[in-house]
């Protein structure tokens, strides 16, 4: 695992864009709150540094792609938790 | 054995543990809840352990968690919140 290099606040703000209209397109909604989405987003980029896919940001990788292919966002549990949370995690 | 990060705060009742992963936005605003509220804890980043140290921690959390989803919240040792719950961090740690 290596740490992530960075990506700029623009990219991160691009990326959001472009997953809220992918979103949208399918039923779902992002997160209102900008600021915590943008958070999350960032999770998404950094773990697209570290392990070349975008990792659930909130969930541990089993250590390789084919391990962690339930869990890359949209992850196989989002609906599961959206009807019992109201929200992804 | 993996260290844990303590956080002082001057509300000390409970024992709490997060466990929490470094990338997750809703492990954050568990932190910022409780620093926003002055309450002790203590913190681990599970994606950065390595080794052993994150084998053994990832077991804990398994136990107290099966799904390992985060953030996962012990209060005094048996008591597990998972997620980002303001409304029962209120209820059981202010």
């Amino acid at each position: 695992m290596t740490e992530p290099a960075g990506v700029t606040e623009d990219e991160v703000e691009a990326l959001c864009d472009r997953l809220a209209r992918e979103a949208e397109a399918n039923g779902y909604h992002l997160n209102p709150d900008r600021e915590m989405t943008l958070d999350l987003v960032r999770g998404l980029t950094d773990n697209k540094e570290r392990y070349g896919y975008m990792l659930c940001p909130c969930r541990l990788s089993g250590g390789s792609r084919e391990a962690d292919l339930d869990v890359i966002c949209p992850c196989d549990y989002r609906d599961a938790d959206l009807d019992e949370y109201d929200t992804c995690y | 054995m993996a260290e844990f990060e303590k956080v002082e705060g001057s509300k000390s009742d409970h024992d709490l543990r997060l466990y929490a992963i470094s990338t997750c936005g809703w492990c954050k605003k568990t932190r910022n809840f409780l620093e926003s509220n002055d309450v002790a804890y203590e913190y681990v980043y599970v994606d950065l352990l390595k080794g052993q140290d994150q084998a053994e921690v990832v077991e804990e959390v398994s136990k107290l968690n099966p799904d390992r989803t985060f953030p996962t919240l012990v209060i005094d040792g048996d008591e597990v919140l998972i997620g980002f719950k303001e409304d029962a961090f209120k209820e059981k740690i202010l």
